[in-house]
C-alpha cells in the first residue's frame, strides 16, 4: 500500500469503523428488546428515502449544524463552552422581541434579526470569556451557571414581560412575543431544491436558515485556515504556551473566540424563529448540548460537523416511523447517538495515533537518506 | 486532558442512554386488535410519553375504552425530548390513520400546519381549542380540526373550597408546576384561590411555581415538589393542591412525612383521580384530586369519527357536563360533598363566575 | 560469567524505514557502557526494545545469558530494568513522592498508602546516590534539572539493577555530572549496570567502560575509552570532524541591541526570582547566562520576551522602552525566541512544519497580507528555512511531532533566524540534539551574529557558553554574581562561580 493510498483509507476508515460498531451495538440492544433490527434499520432507510422526510432531515440538521460550529470554534481554542445553550435561547428571545417591534423592509428586517440575535449570543457568552481572563473562573462553570440565569432567570421573565396577545391563554396554546411581520422572516427554499427534485409536498418546508448555516460554515473555514485570528485560534488551542510565545495574547483569543462561539450561538435558535415568527413559551430546548455531540463527531471540521448533523438529524427524524411501525422504541434513537459519538471518538483516536507512527517512519527514512 | 473529558463525556452519555432505555420500555406501540376495515387512531402524546400517572395515561385510558367498546385500533408515539419532531409524527399519523388525537396544547400550531396539509384526516386537540384567533371573531383551523377547552379553573374552585373547608389552621398552599405557559397553570390557581376564599375569605395562601417557561422541568420535578411542600407544610399550611404532572409525586411525600413527624396534613391531586394512580403509601394523604377528563376528551373524538359526526371546532369541557371535577376516593370528603356540590350547581347556574388570573 | 544484555542481530523496521539493522551490543556485568550516534540513528529505538516498549522484529535477546522478550516495560522492570527517559514521565499536580512510588506504593493494612515508610525510603535511596530533593515539592514547580533528578530516583527507589540512561547529563552543571558519575562509579561497585546515551564525548570518555556507537541503525564500532580520542569518537559518529562551538574573532559593535536595567521579576508566589538584573547586549555580541537552572534565568527569558511582568526596572530593545508592551510587538520590534523547552514553548506538535515556521511572525509577510494568512509565502519560507538550516524531513507538510528532536531544534532556529532579528533570546539552542545538529545551530548563531545580531544566550552546555559567548554572566538566586572574560574561563572555573563560592546544593 503506498502513502496516499494508506493515507486516503485511513481517513476513510474512522467513521466508516464507527458507524459499523454503532450499527453492531445498536442490533445487539435491538434484539434485546426484542425487535428486529434488520426491520428497524429497513424502516428508517425507507422513511428516509422520501423527499419530505429528506426535507424534515435538512431542517432538523440546520440548528445542530449552528449549534455544532459554535460548540467547535470553542473547542479549537480548548474552551468547553457549555453555554451554546442558554446563549441561543437568550439570543432567540431578544431577537425575536426585537423583530416583532420594528417594521423594516424585508432584507433590512431580517438582518436586523440576524445581527441581534449573533449579538445577544456573543455578548453572552463573551461574559463567560470576560470572566476567565478576569478572574480566572473556568469557562466550564460559568457557562453551566449562565445557562441557569439566561435560561430559568432572564428568558423565564421576559417571557411574560414580553408575551403578546394575553387573552389567548385561555386556549393556553399559542402564546409568546409579538409575531414578527413577514418581511422580517425568510421565506422557504423550496424551489432551490425543487430545481433537482420533484415537488414537495405535505406543506413541508426547507428552512432558508439552512442557506445561513452553509454560510457560516465556510466562513469558519476560511476563519479558521485563511486568516491570521484563526491561526491564532488554532494555536492557542494546540500548544497555549507556545502560541503565547509566539505573541498570541491568551486573553484577547479567550474573549475572542467566546464571542464568536456565542455569536454562532445565536443563530442556533433562528430557524424555529423563522418558521413560528415569534419566541413561543416551549421553544426547542436541548440543542446547545447536541452541538457539543454534533461537533464531537464531526471532529471540529466544518464538513466533519456537518455529517454529525445529518447523521443526528436522521437519527431525530427515525424516531417517529419507528414507533408507527412498531419496528423499535424511540430510545432505541439515543442510544445510537450516543453509540456513534463513543465509537468515533475511539475510532478517530485509533486512526490518529496509526497516522502519527507513520508520519514519525516518514520523517526517520527521510532523515537516514539525508544523513549519508 | 481535553480528549479524555469528552471521552468520557461521551461514555457517560451511551451508558446513561443505555440505562435509560433499559428502563423505559413502556412506549412501545400497542397494534391494537382491530379487524382490517375498522377506524385507525394515531395518539400523540407529549414528551415523556406514556406512564406519567397523569395527562397522558388519563388519553391512553380513553383510547383503550374507545378500542373496547367502538372497535378501532390505535397507535401510539411520542416526541423526542426536545419536541422537535411534533409536525413529523403528525404527519405520520396522518398516514397511517382516520383520526390523529394529539395530546397537549404544545401541538396547536403544528395540529393547524399539518391538518390543512392533511384535509381527508381528522384531528383533535387536547388543551387547546384550536381556533384562529388572528381571524375575529375566532374560526376553527378547519372543519377536520377540533379542540378541548377545559374549565380547569372550575374543577380547581370546587378543590379550593375543599381545602378551605378541611383546613384547620387557615392556611392552604398551591404549587404550580410551570408558570408563564400563557397562564394556563395561573387558571389552576386563579380557581383555587377563589374557591378556598368563598368558603373562609380571611384564609392565606401559599403559592409557588416550580420553574418558569422555558423552563418546562417543574412538571417532572418529585423532589422539587417534596422540597416545597414540606417547606409550605412546616410554614402552617394543612392543605397544599398541586398542579404539577409528575411533580405531585414529591408533595405527597411531604404530606406522609410531615404527618408522620407532626401534624396531620393533606395534599389534594390533579388531572386525574390520584388516590387511584399514586404510590399507596401516600394513598390516605390525598383528600381529593381535581378531575380534567382528558379520558372522555378523547373518547369523545373517537366516537365522532365511528359516527360521522367529526366537526372542527373547539368542545367545552366543564362543571356542566362532568369534564372537570373532584374525586372523592378514600372518602375523606364525604362531610363536605353537600357543600361542594351547592358551589358546583352555582357556577353552572352561573351564579358564580371563577375567575381564571389569580386575583 | 554471561553477560548482563547480550543483544543478537536486532532488527526493527517502521514503515519506509529500517530503524534498526542487525544491531549487535554486549553489556557486561557491572560496567558502564556508553551509546552513541546522531539522532536517527537508532539509539532510541533500540533502548524502547530493550525496555519493552517496542518489540523486535528480528534478532535475540538475553539477559544474563537467558533469553527474554518483553512485551511491556514492566516485565522489563521485573527483571530489574531500569529507564529514564529524554521527556520526562511525571505527572506534574504530583508531589516528587507520589510520583517516585506511582505504580510502586507501599500499602499499610486496609488498603491505604505508606506514605511514611516510602518517604524513609526515597530518602535513602537519595541520599544513597546523593540526589536530594524535597519529596513534597510539586513537580509542575520543579526546572527541568530537578525534574530528572527525580526521574532518576523513581528508577532506583524500584530497585533496578540495569539503568538505562537517556542523556542523564544534559541539564547537569560540572559539578553535578562530577556527582552524577560517582554516583554511576557507586552503583557500579555495587554491581549495578548501566546503559547511557550520550552526546558529549568528553564525558563518555570519562565515564564509560566500553562505547558502542550506532550510525544509521547499525552497531558501527564497540570501542574501549583509551583506545580512541574524542575525534575518533566523532568521526565514528558522523563520519566528520567534531564541531567545537569556538567563535573566532570579535564582531561586538557600540550599538546597543538589548538593554535590561534594574528589572525584578516576581514568581507566582510573588515572590522575588530576578532581582535588580542589569545586562546589555550590544548587536554583533554574544552575552551568555550561566547558571544552575532554577536560579532565574526562565523568569528573565520571559520577562524580556513578555510573558511575564516585569515587577519593576527596565528592558530597552534598539532604544525603545518595551518593558509593558505585548509580546507580539516585541516580536515584531525585532526580539527573536528560542524557548528551552521546544515542546513546550517552540512547537504546535500536532500542526504542519510551515505552521511552525510561522508562528511567532504569523502576522508580518510573507507569513500574512494583512489579517489574511499567505500559506503558499509560509511553505516557500519554510523550504528557505529547510534548505538553509538543513531540516531532516520528507516534506513540509508533516506534523512536528513527526520530527526528530534535533531537527524540530533546527526548524525552530531557522524560523527566529530567517526573520532576521536584531536581538535573540537563545535557551538551551542546542539542548537534547545530535553533533551535527549541534554545529549547524552553532553555525547559524555565529552568522547571524557576525550579521549584527544581539544575542542573549542562556546555556547549561559550559563548553557551548564558553565557545559562542563574547561576555558571560553567572546568575545565582535571581541575581547576576560575576562577569567573566570567556576566553580565560575553564568549565570548572564556571561551574563554581554557578554553584556560588561555597558550593552549595542548588535548590
Amino acid at each position: 500500500m503506498n502513502g496516499t493510498t494508506r493515507r486516503v483509507v485511513l481517513a476513510v476508515a474512522a467513521p466508516v469503523a464507527a458507524l459499523a460498531f454503532a450499527i453492531g451495538l445498536s442490533s445487539i440492544v435491538l434484539l434485546i428488546s426484542g425487535s428486529n433490527p434488520l426491520d428497524a434499520y429497513g424502516d428508517m432507510l425507507k422513511h428516509a428515502s422520501k423527499l419530505e422526510t429528506q426535507v424534515d432531515i435538512l431542517n432538523r440538521a440546520t440548528p445542530l449544524y449552528l449549534s455544532g460550529v459554535a460548540a467547535a470554534i470553542g473547542f479549537r481554542m480548548n474552551l468547553f463552552n457549555i453555554g451554546v445553550e442558554g446563549q441561543y435561547l437568550f439570543a432567540f428571545i431578544v431577537a425575536a422581541y426585537v423583530g416583532g417591534q420594528v417594521s423594516l423592509p424585508a432584507a433590512l428586517h431580517v438582518t436586523v434579526i440576524i445581527s441581534v440575535a449573533m449579538i445577544v449570543g456573543g455578548a453572552y457568552s463573551g461574559l463567560a470569556g470576560a470572566l476567565k481572563v478576569t478572574r480566572g473562573v473556568n469557562e466550564v462553570i460559568s457557562t453551566i451557571m449562565l445557562n441557569a440565569i439566561a435560561i430559568s432567570g432572564i428568558v423565564a421573565w421576559l417571557i411574560t414581560e414580553w408575551q403578546a396577545g394575553g387573552e389567548i391563554s385561555a386556549t393556553g396554546g399559542r402564546v409568546g412575543t409579538e409575531p414578527i411581520a413577514g418581511s422580517g422572516l425568510l421565506p422557504d427554499i423550496n424551489s432551490w431544491l425543487e430545481l433537482v427534485t420533484r415537488d414537495i409536498r405535505q406543506g413541508k418546508e426547507l428552512t432558508a436558515v439552512l442557506l445561513v448555516a452553509v454560510a457560516v460554515g465556510l466562513l469558519y473555514h476560511v476563519l479558521l485556515n485563511r486568516t491570521v485570528f484563526g491561526f491564532d485560534l488554532r494555536a492557542s488551542g494546540m500548544n497555549p504556551t507556545a502560541a503565547r510565545a509566539g505573541g498570541i495574547s491568551p486573553k484577547r483569543m479567550i474573549v475572542a473566540s467566546m464571542v464568536l462561539s456565542g455569536a454562532v450561538a445565536g443563530l442556533v435558535g433562528l430557524p424555529e424563529l423563522m418558521d413560528t415568527g415569534f419566541f413561543p413559551s416551549n421553544p426547542i430546548k436541548g440543542l446547545g448540548f447536541a452541538g457539543i455531540a454534533v461537533a464531537l463527531l464531526g471532529r471540529n471540521h466544518p464538513a466533519g460537523i456537518a455529517l454529525g448533523a445529518l447523521i443526528f438529524a436522521f437519527l431525530d427524524i427515525s424516531s417517529g416511523i419507528l414507533q408507527v411501525t412498531g419496528a423499535a422504541s424511540r430510545e432505541i434513537v439515543q442510544i445510537m447517538q450516543g453509540v456513534i459519538i463513543l465509537a468515533a471518538v475511539v475510532a478517530y483516536e485509533v486512526v490518529r495515533r496509526i497516522r502519527e507512527r507513520d508520519e514519525a517512519a516518514s520523517a526517520a527514512a527521510a532523515l537516514a537518506v539525508g544523513a549519508t | 486532558m481535553r480528549k479524555r473529558l469528552l471521552l468520557l463525556l461521551s461514555l457517560l452519555m451511551s451508558f446513561s442512554l443505555i440505562a435509560a432505555a433499559c428502563g423505559n420500555d413502556d412506549s412501545t406501540t400497542d397494534a391494537g386488535a382491530g379487524d382490517g376495515d375498522s377506524i385507525t387512531v394515531s395518539l400523540i402524546y407529549d414528551i415523556g410519553g406514556r406512564g406519567d400517572q397523569s395527562f397522558n395515561d388519563s388519553a391512553y385510558a380513553g383510547a383503550l375504552r374507545a378500542e373496547e367498546e367502538l372497535g378501532i385500533t390505535f397507535t401510539e408515539a411520542s416526541p423526542n425530548d426536545d419536541g422537535s419532531n411534533r409536525a413529523e409524527l403528525l404527519q405520520l399519523g396522518a398516514d397511517a390513520s382516520d383520526l390523529v388525537v394529539a395530546v397537549g396544547f404544545l401541538f396547536e400550531g403544528d395540529v393547524a400546519a399539518v391538518g390543512a396539509e392533511n384535509p381527508d384526516t381528522s384531528f383533535g386537540v387536547i388543551d387547546s381549542v384550536m381556533l384562529d384567533f388572528s381571524q375575529d371573531p375566532p374560526v376553527p383551523y378547519g372543519e377536520n380540526i377540533a379542540g378541548t377547552g377545559f374549565r380547569e379553573e372550575q374543577g380547581s374552585f370546587l378543590v379550593g373550597a375543599a381545602a378551605a373547608l378541611k383546613s384547620e389552621s387557615g392556611k392552604i398552599g398551591f404549587i404550580g408546576g410551570v408558570s408563564g405557559v400563557g397562564g394556563l397553570i395561573e387558571r389552576f390557581e386563579a380557581g383555587y384561590i377563589a374557591g378556598a376564599k368563598a368558603v373562609n375569605p380571611d384564609i392565606e395562601i401559599l403559592s409557588e411555581y416550580v420553574t418558569a417557561a422555558p423552563d418546562f422541568d417543574g412538571f417532572n420535578a418529585p423532589d422539587r415538589g417534596k422540597e416545597i411542600g414540606l417547606a409550605m407544610y412546616e410554614d402552617g399550611a394543612d392543605v397544599v393542591y398541586h398542579a404539577a404532572g409528575g411533580t405531585g409525586a414529591g408533595l405527597f411525600e411531604a404530606a406522609k412525612d410531615h404527618s408522620d413527624m407532626a401534624n396531620r396534613v393533606w395534599a389534594i391531586g390533579v388531572d386525574s383521580d390520584q388516590y387511584l394512580t399514586a404510590d399507596p403509601a401516600v394513598q390516605e394523604f390525598i383528600l381529593t384530586s381535581m378531575l380534567k377528563r382528558v379520558d372522555v376528551a378523547v373518547y369523545t373524538f373517537i366516537k365522532a369519527v365511528v359516527d360521522g359526526t367529526f366537526t372542527g371546532g373547539p368542545t367545552t369541557y366543564d362543571l356542566a357536563i362532568d369534564g372537570v371535577g373532584y374525586s372523592t376516593s378514600g372518602g375523606f370528603i364525604d362531610d363536605i360533598v353537600p357543600q361542594l356540590e351547592e358551589f358546583k350547581a352555582q357556577i353552572i347556574a352561573g351564579d358564580i363566575v371563577v375567575p381564571t388570573v389569580p386575583e | 560469567m554471561a553477560p548482563a544484555i547480550e543483544l543478537i542481530g536486532i532488527t526493527k523496521r517502521f514503515p519506509g524505514v529500517i530503524a534498526n539493522d542487525d544491531v549487535n551490543l554486549r553489556v557486561e556485568e557491572g560496567e558502564i557502557h556508553a551509546i552513541c550516534g546522531e539522532n536517527g540513528a537508532g539509539k532510541s529505538t533500540l533502548m524502547k526494545i530493550l525496555y519493552g516498549m517496542q518489540a523486535a522484529d528480528e534478532g535475540t535477546m538475553k539477559i544474563r545469558g537467558e533469553e527474554v522478550s518483553f512485551s511491556s516495560p514492566s516485565e522489563a522492570i521485573e527483571r530489574g530494568i531500569g529507564m529514564v527517559h529524554q521527556h520526562f514521565m511525571l505527572a506534574d499536580q504530583l508531589t516528587v513522592l507520589e510520583n517516585v512510588i506511582i505504580g510502586a506504593e507501599p500499602v499499610k493494612s486496609g488498603g491505604r498508602i505508606d506514605f511514611e515508610n516510602a518517604r524513609a525510603h526515597l530518602r535513602e535511596v537519595g541520599d544513597a546516590y546523593g540526589l536530594t530533593i524535597d519529596p513534597d515539592d510539586l513537580v509542575e514547580r520543579l526546572e527541568v534539572g530537578e525534574r530528572q533528578r527525580v526521574e532518576i530516583i523513581k528508577v532506583l527507589y524500584r530497585g533496578a539493577k540495569i539503568l538505562i540512561l537517556d542523556e542523564p547529563t544534559a541539564v547537569l552543571v560540572p559539578q553535578e555530572v562530577d556527582e552524577l558519575f560517582r554516583n554511576m562509579r557507586d552503583l557500579r561497585a555495587d554491581g549495578a549496570t548501566i546503559l547511557f546515551i550520550d552526546h558529549k564525548l568528553d564525558e563518555v570518555l570519562e565515564i564509560a567502560d566500553t562505547i558502542t556507537v550506532l550510525r544509521q541503525g547499525h552497531t558501527v564500532a564497540t570501542v574501549k575509552p583509551d583506545e580512541v580520542s574524542a575525534g575518533d569518537l566523532a568521526e565514528l559518529m558522523v563520519g566528520s570532524e567534531l564541531p567545537t562551538p569556538q567563535t573566532t574573532r570579535s564582531t561586538v559593535t557600540d550599538e546597543v541591541g538589548l538593554e535590561v536595567r534594574d528589572l525584578t521579576v516576581l514568581d507566582d508566589d510573588e515572590r522575588p526570582v530576578v532581582e535588580h538584573v542589569s545586562v546589555t547586549v550590544h548587536r554583533g555580541e554574544i552575552v551568555g547566562i550561566a547558571g544552575v537552572e532554577g536560579n532565574g534565568q526562565t523568569e528573565l527569558t520571559d520577562a524580556i520576551m513578555g510573558t511575564r511582568d516585569a515587577a519593576s526596572g527596565h528592558i530597552v530593545l534598539l532604544g525603545h522602552d518595551i518593558t509593558t508592551t505585548s509580546v507580539r510587538h516585541r516580536r515584531q520590534q525585532g526580539l527573536g525566541y528560542v524557548p528551552q523547552d521546544r515542546h513546550r514553548e517552540g512547537l504546535l506538535l500536532a500542526a504542519p512544519l510551515w505552521e511552525n515556521v510561522a508562528l511567532g511572525h504569523q502576522t508580518e509577510p510573507p507569513y500574512a497580507h494583512g489579517p489574511w494568512l499567505d500559506r503558499a509565502g509560509s511553505k516557500a519560507r519554510t523550504e528557505e528555512v529547510r534548505e538553509e538550516f538543513d531540516v531532516r524531513t520528507p516534506n513540509i507538510d508533516v506534523a512536528a511531532h513527526a520530527l526528530s528532536g534535533g531537527n524540530q531544534q533546527k526548524l525552530i532556529i531557522g524560523r527566529e533566524l530567517v526573520a532576521n532579528p536584531s536581538v535573540l533570546i537563545a535557551a538551551h539552542p542546542t539542548r537534547g540534539i545530535d553533533v551535527g545538529a549541534q554545529a549547524a545551530v552553532w553555525d547559524a548563531i555565529r552568522a547571524a551574529r557576525a550579521a549584527g545580531m544581539a544575542t542573549l544566550l542562556i546555556s547549561a552546555d559550559l563548553d557551548e557558553l564558553i565557545g559562542l559567548s563574547d561576555t558571560i554572566v553567572v546568575m545565582l538566586r535571581g541575581s547576576l554574581v560575576a562577569t567573566l572574560d570567556p576566553t580565560d574561563v575553564t568549565p570548572r572555573d564556571l561551574g563554581a562561580y554557578m554553584t556560588g563560592a561555597s558550593l552549595e546544593e542548588a535548590s
